[in-house]
């Protein structure tokens, strides 16, 4: 390995700080145990960040995959009393709407009881008083305990409280090589992204969390885990339709769930398997498939604004040549033990799984963890609450509104569209973030309908006055997030967040997104002319080029 | 009800095109759904952006002789420098020249350090010229949160500008809740909040010869604010344009709509044409709705000049439809969302969708896809037009003040044939 510059000694190593990884290593942390946490991009950078937002019921695979139906239950009770302040109770409708088999209710019914998915049927008028958007012409509604969740806030949450417990939490740490000797995993080769250097992470235990990319990195160590990437994609609606998560009552398929997060709805998802978890693309039919979906349970769906899409890969493990098409394979989880499994020690997988068992997954890798290394704490996740998260990160827009109104800080916005105040954005820019897109995550920046028009030439200025001297993670520099603009970071991320808003966005741009996107060229070729900029300030991006910069962190939604 | 010349769109093409028809009699009624691009647009007269060295004129001509699609090209280079001469005339009575020539581009700092060409600018910007030299200071307001000096002087200084950059306090009667560009104009044209701020500006000067303010100068009378401020410091003094709502936008409005409307013309904003009737080749009738009232008019000619998909006159929808929203003419767009854009925002050839318009023959008259005419008395400007994207060549006012002027005259010539023959 080229210039090993640092070492670092530790107990457990794990993979990926999504919400399974973040997860472990709060556990690991709470038994004591010493243990450091890795993830290439920002923490929730991968699927976690991209879900649909559902606390599951379990109802949706109660006929499909019952065993995955009773641990989304039993987890969905657990969660809402440990990390309440992350979840929002909207409760749950399925429906049988006028284009699905009237004769699935009954099946639906009995299996959620064989499951434990606490269900119940309420009239049609009942549904219709609670959802008045509803499409009328359902025949039957079904209630469960569904939930909808910020994957955003709790993974932060999860982090403060396992950094409490002694854990270290590194981001932009790529995992780059993983070191075997014999029979053992011994260490693992990361790079840190932000400075080019390497590090050599050794630890008694690797545990590979890194859910859809779980595959490529059991390869790093020639092991073979066969994870398939299935690609969802999801839309933001600009409305609140409903309170309620609106499911589908019918075998799951694609763009059959409504979930209602803070001030809008998300419609999703379809299911496309792709070759890899880091290149895929929003496609136009997609889109048009899940509005239609969508006018079939609230009429009139078609006519709200779409706000923004993104897509996520699933991380559905299938053990070798089994032929079944990627919504048959089961959604629940599955622990590899390499000991076992190849006869390679020092070194745990798991795949597979959903946001809403993160828990359990993690509960259950920790437990053979801790045996193999004579801890014999018990796991204490599903008692203990999560501290914090109530104070600052609450991104509903009332919430911004009253902070905003008691510190008497309208002068101070810097994005209109969601009250987020100069104070908060030096805040995100102070506490690490890599680039403008970290601090859209911590803030909401740039999520209204303004599309970043107005906010992103402010934060970037803004960062460049708060770090004169940061250089920002944009410019692929012979695989460094290097010197672009070194000295005037500003311009470079205004490019940056400028790309991801438009690459979140083209794939529903039409009305007022397309028109707002084509203000927002006035502002920035136009009037700013930041595509007049020489090339030592603004790198030349020839088409092929990955957008995010660096490789490792690059999701590369490829449109043309 | 009498007809009478409807157009369609306040921005400068619907403007310019409205000045035309007033000075030829014909009375024109401007209908807007609201305020056009004018308050997103930085206020300077770019025709064309060159690179280098490059004659301004000389692009020009390779344009029209290589796009004969092109509207520049519909207009030819004399009609050009007539929509330019006319819009500088109205400017000039107006107290608020602008200043350039077609020969070579000036190029002016942006609020973002990048050097931007245009043709003609406010005397208000024009000592921002970096085709001289000396030192610059580049100051703002830490309330103003719409430009940072920091980041325009520290990316200037990267392109070899000598260029220093200061925050300047506030006078404490100056205070406010809240400050946007408006705050800023009101304040300067106060010569009080001038006084304070020159002899700050006087202070921190050093060797700067030339100092940058964001265009926030003033509504009233920019031109004195400007003066001024000269006075006090013994610099040079000009404006940056910054992010909208643009003040350099807003002066232009103001000095359009009062000269439309004391030659007789009528600004109608807030009104939605949303539907129009007509027979063989003619358009009779337009339908506008405003505050839930319907109203009808009869049509002897109309200008379509309602922006594209900037100015909200072209719709589109999630099924890849593209339809122009005030008269339903048949445009010119690519077919199906997938072909709508480059996958990134800063394409060097900009998003294919951002080019849809309504096609037209050389009068600027709309054409259907046969290339047939759909209505002789209406006529198409500015950014409805079909055949450019001004945003990504830089000729977004350019482009819709001499498109705007030229449609404007030809409408009034086909109006007055029009009342001769009907009479
Ligand atoms: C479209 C879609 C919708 C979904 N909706 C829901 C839902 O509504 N409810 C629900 O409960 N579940 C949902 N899920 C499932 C759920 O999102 C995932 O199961 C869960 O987020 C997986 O978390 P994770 O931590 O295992 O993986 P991830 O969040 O993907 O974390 C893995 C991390 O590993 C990092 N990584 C990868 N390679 C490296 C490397 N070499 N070095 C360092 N780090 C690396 C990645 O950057 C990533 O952050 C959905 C999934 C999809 C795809």
């Amino acid at each position: 390995m080229q210039n090993t510059t640092r070492q670092i000694q530790t107990d457990v190593l794990v993979i990926g700080g999504g919400a399974t990884g973040l997860g472990t290593v709060r556990d690991l942390a709470m038994r004591g145990i010493r243990t450091v946490l890795v993830e290439k991009g920002d923490l929730t950078h991968g699927t976690t960040g991209r879900y649909h937002g559902l606390l599951h019921s379990g109802g949706r695979y109660v006929v499909k995959d019952p065993q995955s139906a009773t641990e989304c239950a039993e987890e969905n009770a657990i969660l809402r009393r440990i990390m309440p302040q992350y979840i929002e109770d909207t409760s749950g409708f399925f429906v049988i709407t006028p284009w699905d088999d009237p004769d699935y209710g009954d099946r639906f019914l009995k299996a959620c009881h064989d499951t434990r998915v606490p269900v119940q049927e309420i009239s049609v008028e009942e549904a219709l008083r609670r959802e008045p958007v509803l499409n009328p012409k359902i025949s039957r509604v079904f209630e469960v305990p569904d939930g909808s969740a910020d994957s955003f806030m709790s993974a932060y949450g999860i982090a403060r409280s396992a950094t409490q417990y002694g854990a270290s939490i590194l981001n932009y740490h790529f995992v780059t090589d993983l070191v075997r000797e014999g029979d053992r995993i011994v260490a693992a080769i990361v790079e840190d992204l932000r400075t080019g250097e390497h590090k050599r992470i050794e630890a008694t235990y690797i545990l590979n969390t890194a859910g859809a990319w779980a595959g490529k990195i059991a390869q790093l160590a020639d092991l073979r885990v066969n994870v398939m990437p299935g690609k969802g994609t999801m839309i933001a609606m600009n409305h609140r339709m409903v309170n309620t998560v609106i499911n589908r009552c019918k075998l799951p398929a694609d763009g059959d769930i409504l979930v209602p997060i803070h001030t809008v709805s998300v419609i999703g998802t379809t299911d496309i398997h792709v070759l890899d978890p880091d290149v895929y693309g929003i496609e136009p039919d997609e889109v048009t498939f899940l509005m239609e979906e969508g006018e079939k349970m609230i009429p009139g769906f078609t006519r709200y604004r779409a706000l923004r899409a993104w897509a996520g890969v699933r991380p559905l493990y299938r053990e070798e040549s089994s032929a079944v098409s990627d919504r048959d394979v089961s959604r629940a989880y599955k622990l590899l033990d390499h000991r076992k499994r190849d006869g390679v020690d020092g070194f745990i997988s798991i795949v597979g799984g959903k946001w809403t068992t993160y828990r359990l997954m993690a509960e259950e890798i920790v437990d053979i963890v801790a045996a193999r290394l004579g801890v014999s704490t018990p796991c204490r996740t599903a008692q203990e609450v999560i501290p914090g998260g109530e104070e600052s990160k609450l991104y509903w827009l009332g919430h911004n509104l009253a902070h905003v109104e008691a510190d008497d800080s309208y002068g101070d916005l810097l994005c209109e569209c969601e009250l987020v105040t100069r104070k908060q954005v030096v805040q995100a820019i102070r506490g690490g973030a890599a680039n403008l897109d970290d601090v859209r995550r911590e803030t909401r920046l740039g999520m209204g309908p303004c599309q970043g028009g107005f906010c992103t030439y402010r934060a970037a200025a803004l960062w460049g006055e708060v770090k004169p001297d940061a250089v920002p993670t944009n410019a692929k520099n012979n695989g460094k997030l290097a010197q672009d603009g070194a000295g005037m970071p500003g311009t470079a991320l205004v490019r940056h967040f400028l790309q991801e808003r438009w690459k979140g966005l083209t794939s529903i741009m039409w009305g007022d997104q397309l028109r707002q996107a084509r203000l927002d060229q006035l502002i920035y070729v136009d009037t700013l002319g930041i595509d007049l900029l020489p090339e030592h300030i603004r790198p030349p991006q020839p088409e092929n080029e990955l957008v995010t910069g660096h490789p490792a962190i690059a999701t590369e939604y490829h449109h043309d | 009800m009498t007809e009478r010349a409807i157009v369609v769109g306040a921005g400068l093409a619907g403007l310019m095109g409205a000045l035309a028809l007033t000075e030829a009699g014909c009375r024109p009624l401007v209908l807007a759904k609201g305020l056009g691009i004018t308050h997103w647009v930085g206020g300077t007269l770019d025709v064309l952006g060159t690179t280098g060295n490059q004659s301004l004129r000389v692009a020009l001509d390779d344009l029209i002789a290589n796009n004969p699609d092109h509207p520049y090209a519909k207009l030819g280079i004399s009609e050009i420098e007539a929509g330019i001469a006319r819009f500088r005339a109205v400017m000039q009575q107006a107290h608020y020249p602008y200043a350039g020539s077609l020969e070579r581009n000036m190029i002016l700092p942006t609020a973002l350090g990048a050097l931007r060409p245009t043709a003609y600018a406010p005397i208000t910007m024009v000592a921002g010229d970096m085709r001289q030299g000396g030192e610059l200071l580049i100051a703002g307001f830490h309330e103003l949160r719409d430009f940072y000096p920091p980041l325009a002087a520290a990316n200037l200084r990267e392109q070899g500008v000598a260029v220093r950059n200061v925050y300047l306090e506030l006078p404490p009667s100056a205070k406010r809740l809240d400050y946007s560009t408006r705050t800023f104009a009101f304040f300067f044209d106060d010569p009080d909040f001038r006084q304070a701020i020159g002899r700050q500006l006087r202070e921190v000067r050093g060797k700067a010869t030339r100092i940058g303010l964001p265009a926030v100068l003033g509504l009233r009378d920019p031109v004195e604010a400007v003066a001024d401020l000269q006075r006090l410091t013994g610099a040079q003094i000009f404006e940056i344009p910054t992010l909208p709502p643009s003040i350099p936008g807003m002066r232009l409005m103001n000095i359009f709509r009062r000269t439309i409307e004391a030659a007789g013309g009528r600004v109608q904003i807030g009104s939605t044409v949303h539907r129009a009737g007509g027979n063989a080749d003619r358009l009779t009738h337009l339908y506008s709705e405003a505050a839930a009232h319907d109203q009808e008019h009869r049509v002897a000619v109309a200008l379509l000049a309602t922006g594209g998909i900037a100015g909200g006159g072209i719709g589109t929808d999630y099924t890849g439809r593209v339809w122009d929203s005030a008269l339903d003419l048949p445009l010119h767009a690519p077919a199906g969302r997938e072909g709508w854009f480059a996958s990134r925002f800063l394409h060097r050839e900009g998003h294919p969708i951002f080019a849809a318009g309504v096609a037209t023959d050389d009068q600027l008259r709309p054409l259907d896809s046969a290339g047939n005419l759909v209505y002789e008395n209406v006529a198409v400007a500015g950014m409805a037009l079909a055949g450019s994207d001004p945003v990504q060549e830089r000729s977004v006012t350019g482009l819709t003040v001499t498109t705007g002027w030229h449609a404007g005259n030809l409408l009034a010539r086909a109006m007055q044939a029009h009342l001769e023959t009907s009479n």
